[in-house]
């Protein structure tokens, strides 16, 4: 659908009522016909030659004059009724007053400061001068469009000066956008303003964006698209769309994709690695970039690296930590338009030592008679300098009740015979509190009671699609299941097996094994087991499978923390796993899985919420967060589970967010907020994509002077479109002019 | 409207006028003697040239003198002096009636003026003078004279001479040619407003009987500067249609019908050797004469 070419509204349309003054000229004329002087003439015959040599030409040149007379009066009321172009298909509005909303990109990209002027700084000044350009009694509203669209200004009765103080203020978020979700809540603003100020008659959507390809070329999926679609042509009716382009050519851009700690845990004293990948999103070849490498703010090292076009590469950094605690690290490449995506950050919880409990349901009272035994000599082992110090605490099954769970990283359950109702309950506060379990099947194990106690409700069926995870709170207590378990246990299986299956070493897990022959998980026995039953479509995932297929260890995130279900024991009866070299790698790499999530709950990307506070000990009030902008800001505490908490979801900035304990200011917690590198790649989208892809049949003005041009042509062009009446004003200029000239030369001025 | 005769004569200006004879540039025939050359060899005692004999010369002028001191034959040339006879043209046609805002009288007023000056100047450089008034034919003829009681009546016939009638030049001119006999100077005071290839036959005629013939063109300055600027019906004088017109647009295209007319009458009067004399009635008269009679001398 096109949109209709001469759609015009007036802001002034009374005005048009002089329209009747472009009859002026030619009543003029007729009037002028009929009053005359008189006068006796001797030369008649050379007037009478003159007439007729010109009489033609004198009647066009009049019919001629009067046209151009007639249009010099209508362009100049068509000028002071202030036309607009109503592409959209608006409700006339005579005398009416407009609402703009401005929405601004807060996608990263538009912190690109090619000049001495970012993005997001000349969306700003364009925005100041709609503003200020503005009639008295038009409404204006501010909308950052970011991963959340975030109405700034959402009120049609605010004052000029205060929408200018809310742009000034503004900061450029360092997220991606949200273009359906925006189009969404722009939509419902201008209903809800329209509504609210009924004098308000006509809207106008300024999109103060780069375009860029994450943004606005983004592919959704159909059902999206089609909402998207019916979304943006609602607001299309209601309100007349502007793209202002405020871009500019850049391609070249480097970003830091990821930091990450190569071992997990990070213990004190130990050297760690950490990997810094670099993205090379330009057409040009960087032979030496330098990349800085920075703990808790002190730089400790510098390295020259090669990232081809178009390409990424990899350096990397150790560091020892000397004191636990959570510590910042950040690696920054050294200069390019776009700063933002040149940092990254890691928070990195440091530990004195693993702490892990043993839970031994059937105490042997001797070295290495059961599961426990086997498995505390696996996590101790190998501790000079290669592997985190895990401390180990073995106890019996009443420890369950009678320990904080809470001081412990990992909790293993090996051989527990049943768990009764309480005991469930203190392992669920313990993964709310980001703890890990991981559970070793045996002998005394009653399966029924493991399936009723941490697995599905009573009666539910394995093979039933998971409950969501309020239903599941709601009903904790009530139906009896936790729904802790990853699978439900099955029956046991006495059927020797000489061959695990890795799965393609997919999972995490078992990714260290891949390619390493002499540990010999694949040739571990198996003699006994229970069978493990997955439910489908569950979060579930199989680590390690029987050559039969069936699952052998399972594992998957209950609320911060992580079970993980081994459906055999620890016990050379049962198999010869404790006994084969694998079985201390795999331990460890368990207990490193595990608490991965932590590290994971500490670095997070633009937008998403602070969550746990794991180095902080159960607080009350409120705590302080430190924004990377040095900004802090009070926040309510809480405490999920055993652990403490925090809810925070301004992390509109990527940095290091400190939060800190009001009654203890020592004891910190950090996290890191990284970008989403998505949009470090600065190609951005062209209009002909917008009107053919994006928002087909949409009407919309396009409006560019970004590409090369300066501000003062960007505003230029705004005021074009907002101020179409100037042009009309101009042209009567100019028919002005050419009256004064078709005038002289046809005589009428000496 | 009928002048006083005292009013056509302005003593002031004729008194300036009075330093600048009107002398005959081509040979006129007079009377009597005067300060004019005539084709009359002879009758003068002017002594003009000797001529050596040629075969068939009238022998009485051959100096005898001469012959006696040098032997040779020679022949005394004379050159006769008469009195001029100027003929004054008036055009009393009605388009001659016209009087614009901007001027200040007629072209009829300042045609007579003209006319009654000249007639003064010629009579007192004791030459003739003679008037013919006309319009589409001759309605009043004075013979020229060199009596001053001469202009007297050459006054008071300007004087009642109505304007009424349509011009025709052509044949007043071809008329006049025909009725006087004399070689002199004709002087015409006209508007000239009538077909430019008609006048120019009719100028020729007057110049193959040998008269010396001045174009005095009277034109108002409306005439010649189109100055209206709104519209205005123009009501056509000597029997032409009235008009309603808007002046600014035609000015440029009359203005350039108008150069036109005025310039093939001046192509038409230089290949006659006709003096040409623009006037414009709102140009002192005295300027227009003196520097008219001065370019003669």
């Amino acid at each position: 659908m096109l949109p209709p070419l001469f759609a015009f509204g007036w802001i002034g349309l009374p005005m048009l009522g002089w329209l009747a003054a472009a009859a002026a000229p030619i009543l003029i004329h007729l009037w002028s016909r009929r009053r005359y002087r008189e006068t006796s003439w001797a030369a008649m015959e050379y007037l009478l030659a003159a007439m007729r040599q010109r009489s033609r030409r004198i009647r066009f040149e009049q019919w001629l004059l009067l046209l151009v007379r007639t249009l010099l009066i209508m362009l100049v009321v068509l000028g002071v009724a202030e036309p607009y172009l109503e592409s959209a298909g608006l409700a006339f509005a005579p005398g009416g007053r407009v609402h703009r909303v401005l929405v601004f990109d807060g996608s990263y990209s538009m912190a690109c400061k090619p000049g001495d002027k970012s993005r997001f700084d000349r969306a700003k000044e364009l925005a100041r001068r709609l503003v200020d350009e503005g009639s008295d009694g038009d409404a204006f509203t501010l909308v950052l469009m970011s991963a959340l669209p975030r109405t700034i200004v959402g009120s049609g009765g605010v004052k000029p000066a205060t929408i200018l103080q809310e742009i000034d203020s503004m900061q450029c978020p360092h997220a991606g956008g949200n273009l359906p979700a925006t189009v969404s809540a722009v939509r419902r603003l201008v209903a809800e303003v329209g509504r609210d100020n009924p004098r308000l008659t006509r809207h106008e959507v300024y999109f103060l964006t780069d375009l860029h390809r994450a943004t606005w070329g983004q592919k959704l999926l159909e059902p999206v698209r089609a909402e998207f679609l019916q979304q943006t042509r609602e607001l299309a009716k209601a309100a007349s769309l502007v793209v202002v382009d405020v871009g500019q050519p850049v391609t070249e851009n480097l970003a830091i994709t990821s930091v990450e700690a190569t071992e997990s845990p990070v213990t004190v004293g130990r050297a760690a690695s950490f990997t810094v990948r670099l993205q090379n999103f330009g057409p040009r070849s960087l032979d030496r970039q330098p990349v800085e490498f920075f703990v808790d703010g002190r730089r400790i090292e510098r390295k020259d690296v090669q990232v081809l076009a178009g390409g990424s590469a990899s350096v990397g950094f150790s560091y020892r930590f000397e004191t636990p605690g959570d510590h910042a690290v950040e690696a920054r490449a050294v200069g390019d338009v776009l700063e933002v995506d040149n940092r990254r950050f890691l928070a990195v919880p440091v530990r004195q030592t693993v702490q892990t409990l043993c839970i031994d349901g059937r105490p042997s009272g001797g070295s290495l008679r059961g599961a426990a035994d086997y498995l505390a000599v696996a996590l101790q082992a190998g501790q000079k300098g290669s592997r985190a110090e895990i401390k180990v605490d073995v106890a019996p099954e009443s420890a369950l009740m009678e320990r904080a769970l809470a001081s412990y990283d990992c909790v293993f359950l090996c051989n527990v015979a049943q768990l009764t109702a309480s005991e469930a309950r203190v392992i669920d506060r313990y993964l709310q509190g980001g703890g890990s379990v991981i559970v070793l099947l045996g002998d005394r194990v009653l399966a029924d009671n493991y399936n009723r106690e941490l697995g599905l409700a009573a009666g539910q069926a394995a093979d039933q699609p998971p409950r969501d995870g309020a239903k599941v709170e709601a009903e904790q207590g009530r139906a009896g299941g936790l729904h802790l378990l990853p699978a439900r246990i099955g029956t046991l299986v006495d059927r020797p097996q000489h061959r695990l299956d890795p799965l393609g070493y997919r999972h995490p897990i078992v990714q260290a094994f891949r390619g390493r022959g002499q540990t010999s998980l694949l040739t571990t026995p198996v003699f006994k087991h229970y069978r493990l039953e997955v439910r489908a479509g569950a979060a579930a995932a199989v680590v390690l499978a029987l050559a039969d297929g069936e699952p052998l260890v399972v594992e998957q995130p209950v609320h911060r923390g992580r079970v993980v279900l081994i459906g055999t024991s620890a016990e050379p009866a049962w198999t010869a796993l404790p006994l084969w070299p694998s079985f201390v790698p795999l331990v460890h790499e368990i207990v490193a899985y595990c608490m991965s999530g932590e590290l994971r709950r500490q670095n997070l990307t633009v937008g998403e919420p602070l969550d746990a506070l794991p180095t902080l000990p159960t607080v009350a009030g409120s705590l302080v967060v430190q924004s990377p902008d040095g900004r802090r800001q009070a926040a309510p505490a809480r405490t999920v589970g055993e652990c403490p908490a925090v809810s925070f979801s301004d992390t509109s900035q990527s940095g290091i967010y400190v939060v800190e304990n009001g009654t203890r200011p020592e004891r910190k917690s950090l996290f890191a907020v990284n970008v989403d590198t998505a949009e470090s790649d600065l190609t951005q989208t062209d209009v002909q994509e917008l009107r053919s892809r994006l928002w087909p049949g949409v009407p919309f003005t396009y409006r560019t002077s970004s590409r090369g041009a300066s501000l003062d042509a960007a505003c230029a062009v705004l005021r074009e479109d907002a101020r179409f009446h100037i042009g009309l004003l101009y042209a009567a200029l100019v028919l002005l002019l050419g009256e004064t000239w078709l005038g002289w030369k046809m005589g009428y001025c000496r | 409207m009928h002048e006083t005769p005292e009013r056509l004569l302005d003593p002031e200006m004729l008194a300036r006028l009075q330093g600048l004879p009107l002398r005959a540039r081509l040979m006129v025939e007079g009377y009597a003697a005067g300060v004019h050359r005539s084709p009359f060899h002879g009758f003068s005692v002017e002594f003009a040239e000797h001529r050596e004999y040629a075969p068939g010369d009238d022998l009485r002028y051959l100096d005898w003198k001469v012959l006696g001191r040098t032997d040779k034959y020679y022949l005394k040339q004379f050159e006769e002096e008469t009195n001029l006879v100027c003929h004054l043209l008036l055009d009393t046609s009605e388009s001659m009636r016209y009087r614009s805002n901007v001027a200040t009288e007629s072209k009829l007023d300042y045609a007579r003026r003209a006319a009654a000056a000249l007639a003064y100047l010629v009579l007192h450089q004791q030459d003739s003078v003679g008037l013919i008034t006309f319009d589409s034919e001759v309605r009043k003829l004075i013979r020229a004279g060199s009596n001053p009681s001469r202009l007297n009546d050459i006054l008071h016939v300007m004087a009642d001479a109505p304007a009424e009638r349509k011009t025709a030049l052509a044949p007043i001119f071809h008329d006049v040619a025909k009725r006087l006999k004399r070689r002199g100077i004709v002087i015409v005071l006209s508007d000239l407003f009538d077909d430019v290839d008609s006048i120019i036959a009719g100028l020729k005629h007057l110049r193959h009987h040998r008269h010396e013939v001045v174009l005095m063109h009277v034109l108002d300055p409306a005439e010649l500067d189109f100055p209206f600027d709104s519209v205005t019906l123009f009501r056509g004088m000597e029997g032409m249609s009235d008009v309603l017109a808007d002046p600014p647009a035609l000015r440029r295209a009359y203005l350039a019908e108008f150069g036109s007319y005025r310039h093939r009458l001046q192509s038409g009067c230089r290949g006659l050797a006709v003096d040409y004399v623009p006037m414009r009635t709102d140009r002192s008269l005295e300027v227009t004469l003196s520097s008219y009679l001065a370019s003669r001398q």
